[in-house]
Parts: structure tokens; sequence; C-alpha cells
């Protein structure tokens, strides 16, 4: 099956300091894809390299079939991607309403009620906060805000980032289990997360990011909704 | 009471050069000193509606506007996209904006001449006493429109698609970016509605201000001072700070003298500056930094 997101031979850094070197990945349509490893180890820098928001990127990177490498973010996020990163890019001195809104920028002004709903729904106390400055928020409903601004677009590749980073547990896992029930309609999933154990059942593959290099690759974990089949185990392909 | 009607005559236009100034600032990153020659520009462009066209008052208002949104586009052109993520962006656009601004001038100078044009009364001569106090109908109608033009602007920013994007852009651009908003689209739409503030505001100062090459340096400094004082960014900052403005001024013609005016509205931005450095305001979200 053809590659929705394929990166090849990709390096990409800050100034002098290069931070990925020479990464190959390939996505499937409807797959879900973690990336785990050590902090500071090139998993924010790969998300943050596919929007193009590093310094600068040398390699290549297609989306559909496409080069992307020299498309700019918000081209991109008119095209289907959407990163929701670490820190959250909310819009502090706006409203939690116009932050969700704000997803419906790029398409569907008009239905942005309906998808606001929708979201409401996944993240109900973001409801009690919708008049609320998005700045005043706790980490948690920071998180939710993003992840909901998100879900807002008519994203197909989404790029989330440490969605755990800074949450109570039990917040954490509510956050997962809203994208674990994530509908991806033929879309993807990449997803950075420390804690390995948030991603076992429901992610198809594990990507191992070490020192900017893809250290190997195993099959997600068996899950009830669909997984890999009990007793496979993790398989490493690289 | 004259004072107080002169206060808010001012404060009013002020207010809507201010305001494109202050977004233009905190939507670009762009302290746009090109917006002196964007008000002048309008201002031959009212008054060569009324010389070429028409003379009826809102046929020459939607001559400024339009030619001060035209102005707009061309800083955006020549200015803002051809610097825009360059290095030192902030300092090469400050000096290419005063440079276009100096060829803005001498353009005027080239095509319409030294000598001063005259814009027709547009709200009739008429005049009415309120409290003892004369209004012409000038003011009256200067007060009127601009603070309708304003109440326009705050809630196309609000309920907009447009608006929400410009809003969020002031925010945070990486954010901005992340959800399809273009800055480089942006800053026309940003730009263009300065513009036009600015023309608006050219008109309806146009009986105080006659078309000549130089008009455009106090209106842009007027246009700075309100902005600064109100906290770069901060539409509802940039409305108090035109009041404030508008009142320094009229108190120090009335009780000093007009020549007092800039020394009193930059010893008024320095005070609010040493108590609240974000301005007015930081004075409205009470915050000190």
């Amino acid at each position: 099956m053809t590659a929705i997101l394929e990166v090849r031979k990709l390096s990409a850094g800050y100034g002098p300091l290069r931070v990925l070197h020479e990464i190959d990945l390939a996505v499937a349509p409807g797959e879900r894809v973690g990336l785990v490893g050590l902090n500071g180890h090139g998993k924010t820098t790969l998300l943050r390299s596919v929007m193009g928001l590093v310094d600068w990127r040398r390699g290549e990177l297609e989306l559909d079939g496409k080069s992307i490498l020299r498309t700019p973010a918000h081209r991109l996020a008119r095209a289907g991607v959407v990163l929701m990163p670490q820190g959250d890019a909310l819009f502090p001195g706006l409203s939690v309403r116009d932050n969700l809104d704000s997803g419906a920028f790029a398409a569907g002004w008009r239905e942005r009620k309906q998808r606001r709903d929708r979201v409401l729904q996944l993240f109900p106390r973001l409801a009690d906060r919708l008049g609320q400055s998005a700045g005043t928020l706790s980490g948690g409903e920071r998180r939710m805000c993003s992840l909901g601004r998100g879900l807002m677009t008519n994203a197909r590749v989404f790029l989330i980032d440490e969605p755990s980073l800074g949450l109570a547990p039990g917040i954490a896992a509510g956050l997962f289990s809203t994208l674990r029930e994530l509908d991806l309609e033929g879309g993807t999933l990449i997803l950075a997360e420390q804690n390995r154990t948030l991603l076992e059942g429901w992610i198809d593959r594990i990507v191992r990011i070490h020192h900017g290099q893809v250290a190997g690759i195993e099959r997600g974990s068996p899950g009830p909704d669909g997984g890999p089949a009990e007793g496979e185990g993790p398989e490493t392909e690289r | 009471m004259t004072d107080v009607v002169t206060t808010i005559n001012l404060a009013a236009v002020y207010g809507l050069i201010g305001v494109g100034i202050s977004l233009t600032w905190a939507g670009l990153g762009f302290l746009n000193l090109a917006h002196g020659v964007t008000f002048a520009a309008a201002l031959y462009g009212a008054w060569w509606t009324q010389e070429n066209i028409s003379d009826y008052p809102g046929v020459i208002f939607l001559g400024g506007v339009v030619v001060g949104a035209l102005a707009g586009a061309i800083v955006c052109v020549s200015v803002f996209l051809p610097l825009d993520g360059r290095p030192n962006w902030d300092f090469r656009s400050i000096v290419a904006s005063l440079g276009l601004s100096i060829i803005g001038i001498y353009t005027f100078f080239l095509v319409f001449g030294p000598q001063r044009k005259s814009i027709d009364f547009l709200f009739g001569t008429t005049k009415f006493k309120l409290g003892g106090t004369t209004i012409t109908a000038d003011k009256s109608g200067a007060i009127i429109s601009a603070n309708v033009v304003m109440i326009l602007v705050v809630v196309a920013l609000m309920k907009s698609r447009i608006g929400l994007g410009v809003r969020a852009l002031t925010q945070n651009p990486e954010g901005a970016a992340l959800v399809g908003i273009g800055r480089r689209q942006a800053a026309f739409a940003i730009l263009m509605v300065s513009g036009a503030l600015a023309g608006f505001a050219a008109v309806l100062l146009s009986q105080i201000f006659y078309p000549e090459p130089n008009i455009g340096y106090l209106p842009l400094l007027k246009g700075l001072i309100v902005a600064l004082l109100g906290g770069l960014g901060s539409i509802g900052g940039a409305v108090v700070a035109a009041l404030l403005v508008g009142g320094t001024e009229a108190v120090t013609s009335h009780y000093l003298d007009p020549g007092w005016i800039l020394v009193t509205q930059f010893g008024l931005i320095a005070v609010v500056l040493l108590v609240r450095p974000r301005g007015v305001a930081g004075i409205l979200e009470g915050t000190r930094a």
C-alpha cells in the first residue's frame, strides 16, 4: 500500500546542531505509529521537521507521494497535516471557544459549531471553560484544548507530541482513551511518547529513536481492539 | 465642555491610526513607519476623488479609504514580503518602511507639487449647541463615524474567520501556522485594513490636515504615541490610549500652548511606561511586564 507519509534520509536540526541523522520512515493509511526514546534524542524534532518547524532539514519528505520539503507549515495544515506540539501552541489570550474554532480556520469554518460539539463530547470538561482564556487553563485542560483544536481540523495526518507530559496519570489515561477511539478514516497518527505503557494495545508500530536515528521498529503489542495478534510479541525490523 | 468634545473627537480619529499601527506590530512584528505616508496618500486620494470623480461626501470618503487600503497593500508588497523571515527582519523592516515613506513624500512632491490642496466640509457647516458648547457638524460627524468604524473593526475581529486568524497571529505565530493561518496572506489583510483605517482617519481630519507631501509625519507620530501608550498589540489599550492622548492634546492647547502638545504627550508615555511597561494594556490586564 502506498505510504501516506514517507520520510527518506531525513536529517534536520537547529543552527549548527544536527539532531536527526538520515531517518527513514513510511507510514501507511490507517496506521498508528508510536515514537519512543529518551528525552533529547529527536522524537520532537522528527515531528517538527515534518511540519518544517526546524531551522534546516535535508533528505526527502512526501505526503501522498508528493514532496513537501519546501511546503510551509500553514500549507501543510491546510493539506490535512496537524501537529499537536508539546507546548500546546494555544492562543493564551483567546477564549477556549476561539482556540477550538481556530482548528476550523483552514477548512470547515461553516461547520465549526457541529465540530466543536463533537470535541466537547470527547472533552466535556472544556464545555464549562468555553468563555475562559486558554492561558488560565490547567495543564490537563490545555492538553485537551490543544487536542480538541487538532480534532476540529479535517486532518488526515495527526502528529501528536508527548500528550501525557506533565499530566496526572488519570488525566493522561483519559486523553489516551480518546486518542485510541479516534477514527482515522484512512488517515494516520504518529505519536511521540516517553511512557511506553500508554502505547500498548492500540499502536500498530513502535519506532525507537536513539541519537537522532531509527534504532529499531517493533510491531505494537497485542490489544483487545484489533491490534496485532496475541503471542506475536515485539519484532525488531531494523 | 469644549475640551471634552475636542478630546473625544481627536481620540476617535487618533484611535483609528493607532489601532492600525498596533495591529501591524502585534500580528506581524512590523513597526510600519510608512503609515504616515499611507495617511498622506489617502488624503490625496480623497482630494483627487473630489476633483475628478464626485464631490459627494460618501464618494470622497470611499476614495480616501480605498487609496489608504491600496497604500497598505503597497507597503506589504514592497517592504513586508521581500524582508519577512530574513535575518535582522525587525531592524530592516523599520529602515525599509522609512525609506518607502521618503520615496512616497518625494513622489507626492513630483506629482502634486508642494502646495496644499483642500477638501470640502464633508459633514456640512451646520452647528448645534450642547451644554452651552457649540459643536460643529464636522466634529460630531467625525466622532460618530470614527466610533462606528471602530466598532465595526472590533466586531469583524471578534466574529469573522479572518478576524480570528489575525487575533491568533497576534497571540502565537507558530500556533497560527499549525491551524493553517498563513502569515504572508494575513499580512495583506492586516496592512490593507490598517491602511483603510488611516485613510478614514485622514478624511475625517481633512479640515485640519490638508493634503500636502509632508502631512503624514504628525499623524504617524500620534499613531505611534497611541499604539505605544496602549501597549503595542492591544486594541482595548489603543482605544483608552487614544482618549488619553486626545485629552492631553485638548487640555495642553487650552491651558498651556499648542506648541507643548508633543512634550506633554511624550511625558505621559514616559510616566505610564515607567509604571506599567506594557502600557495601558498592562493596566487593563493588571500586569506589570
